[in-house]
């Protein structure tokens, strides 16, 4: 007998983190060990509700337990974040290609993130920092819309900025409290002394107006569109490449994506809708 | 044995339906639609000239399924062996072009390969092309010559039954007591019955005849402004999807039972606004026009690149079910007229 695809594995939510006034993390421990690659994404099942797909933010080196950040963005994340500890749950996947990390060795690691776009990024960062040693340096450029909408707060103010080979520079919309840092969109704070980069290559993800203006920006800086990643949000349903939602010009962005360079897309209109 | 005649369908047909279910095609308002072959009540059967006005994927991919079962997953259903009569060719690519989807390696859907193998594929002879055929313009022709375990042929004073496959032709040799054999007379007689519905054909589409190879006719009119212009009609009824037996989009949704919850899948269309659209607000495709040349892009372009067939077989279900007058021949012709320069002065008028 084949498999059934659209099964999910059981799960339960083990833990609920508040990050912001309109996204959690949820701890989530599958009923079996569960292995994914950073970037790639699951199909996580809220049952008798819906469905709806998350890139883990958790490190891929641990597989007893994921952590999903989620943003109240709609009908299923908005039940999901009325969902207490002990919640079931399934999971379906993992799905997609993640982020080629062997293709970033020897280079300069040029991340743009920005909102709930520092979930995927967190795991990637994760990954990064195990094999520091691998790239010339983990340099990452963050903005969200007020101080008080930055996820991850502890590590990305605390231990993140203090470890050897990564440059964090934040910014916010709009500081308020006792921000003192840099405020404006994540642009501001991009510049092309930043990375060697002939030697570097840029992962970028965030709300679509945000990657579209940060591209722009890494593309006048000159970076090659073949070593900018982009993690393309889409409605991604069945992961397998059959449902067609989350067709983006003539890839299926859950089986092919959900990480293309921008080479890849570029000629297809309209990719930040 | 590798065929055999027969001078009347019904004595066939209840071999068949001695077997397994057997659905046979039944004529209404001038389109055939199945229906379950009783032996004693509608075994009035006649071979019905051209496809139905269903398609074929309505069983293998079933308008909706249960898809998953939560917290205890469910072993899918067996399926019992089914026979269908009267598949034409266009219906035999079909299927084909959904197994590329549905069989793909490490992606099997486990619902569709058991319909798949459970189905025993009775193909036959077009005997007069429908208004809205277009097959040839798309190099498919009106008799099916492979995908078929039985294939009928309607000749002069009967029917001749060829076997496509193993199962075909040893359901031949099990019978044979019903049938006669077939001098090559009636084989000439069947070629010439052939070569009339493909001439009938050539003649019928004359005006829809495609001046480049259909992809790059597509991928050169991206830009075009005929999608916009040829959607300007489209009242979104997305019939042309549905009733396509190569479109297989799905959405899966989650309901909650009594005592489990279901996922279940069930046909979707990439012609409806919210298809693409995803939680933050973005639709890349909020545009009629755009869904439009999406939908032609997937058929002509995608799916060859990636599966090395054209998604259309041109069976020109679209253009009956169409609410809205968009009739896929016309797209197709105005942009090949646009690429080839005769169709200017159109382009022109629709800015």
């Amino acid at each position: 007998m084949i498999a059934n695809l659209y099964q999910p594995i059981n799960g339960e939510i083990v833990e609920i983190i508040d990050e912001s006034p309109t996204i959690k993390s949820f701890v989530i421990v599958p009923q079996s060990a569960f292995s994914f690659a950073t970037g790639q994404f699951v199909e996580l099942t809220l049952p008798g509700e819906g469905e709806a797909p998350f890139t883990p933010s958790s490190s891929p080196t641990v597989t007893e337990k994921m952590e999903i950040t989620i943003m109240k963005a709609g009908r299923v994340t908005e039940r999901l974040h009325n969902c207490a500890k002990g919640q079931p749950i399934g999971i379906r996947g993992p799905y997609g290609n993640g982020y080629p990390i062997d293709e970033f060795v020897g280079k300069h690691v040029y991340i743009v993130g920005g909102g709930v776009g520092l979930a995927p990024i967190r795991s990637l960062f994760l990954t990064l920092v195990d094999r520091i040693g691998d790239f010339k340096s983990v340099v990452c450029r963050f903005g969200a819309r007020t101080p008080a909408d930055f996820i991850y707060k502890d590590a990305l103010l605390g231990p993140w900025q203090k470890l050897d080979g990564v440059n964090i520079k934040l910014t916010v919309d709009q500081a308020n409290g006792d921000w003192s840092g840099n405020v404006g969109v994540v642009t501001t704070i991009l510049n092309p002394k930043d990375v060697d980069i002939a030697n570097a290559v840029a992962v970028v993800c965030g709300p679509p107006i945000m990657m579209k203006f940060a591209t722009v920006n890494l593309l006048e800086y000159g970076f090659d569109p073949k070593t900018v990643y982009l993690s393309m949000e889409k409605n991604m349903s069945c992961g397998v490449g059959k449902c067609g939602h989350c067709m983006l010009g003539k890839y299926y962005v859950c089986k092919d994506g959900p990480v293309f360079t921008y080479d890849q897309v570029c000629k297809y209109p309209k990719i930040w809708e | 044995m590798e065929r055999a005649f027969i001078s009347r369908l019904k004595p066939f047909l209840d071999a068949v339906a001695e077997k397994m279910d057997l659905y046979v095609p039944r004529k209404v308002e001038g389109h055939y639609v199945c229906e379950r072959y009783e032996p004693g009540a509608n075994d009035a059967v006649e071979l019905n000239a051209i496809r139905a006005c269903t398609p074929a994927k309505e069983f293998l991919f079933p308008l909706r399924e249960l898809a998953a079962v939560f917290p205890e997953a469910v072993e899918p259903k067996e399926v019992k062996p089914f026979a269908v009569f009267g598949l034409k060719a266009c219906d035999l690519r079909s299927m084909e072009i959904l197994d590329k989807v549905f069989t793909e390696k490490e992606f099997e859907d486990p619902f569709y390969i058991a319909r798949r193998q459970a189905m025993f594929v009775i193909a036959s002879d077009c005997s007069e092309p429908g208004e809205s055929c277009f097959c040839n313009i798309l190099d498919g022709q009106p008799y099916a010559e492979s995908g078929f375990d039985l294939n009928v042929s309607q000749v002069e004073d009967g029917y001749i039954i060829a076997g496509g496959s193993a199962q075909g032709k040893s359901f031949l040799a099990a019978h044979a007591a019903l049938f006669g054999d077939v001098p090559d007379a009636l084989l000439a007689e069947r070629q010439r019955r052939r070569d009339e519905v493909r001439n009938q054909l050539e003649k019928a589409n004359v005006d829809f005849e495609l001046r480049a190879p259909v992809q790059e006719i597509v991928e050169r009119g991206y830009e075009s402004d005929v999608f916009d212009a040829c959607a300007a009609t489209c009242v979104e009824c997305q019939a042309c999807t549905r009733v396509c037996p190569t479109c297989h989009c799905f959405y899966l949704y989650d309901t909650a039972q009594t005592d489990y919850f279901a996922k279940m899948k069930m046909w979707d269309s990439c012609m409806r606004i919210g298809y693409a659209a995803v939680a933050g607000g973005g639709n890349p495709r909020k545009l009629l026009g755009d869904r439009l040349r999406h939908r032609l892009m997937h058929k002509f372009a995608y799916f060859l690149e990636r599966y090395g067939v054209d998604m259309c077989v041109g069976c020109g279900r679209c253009v009956d079910a169409e609410a809205g007058d968009v009739d896929i021949r016309v797209v197709l012709k105005r942009l090949s007229d646009e690429l080839t320069g005769k169709g200017k002065a159109v382009a022109n008028k629709t800015k």
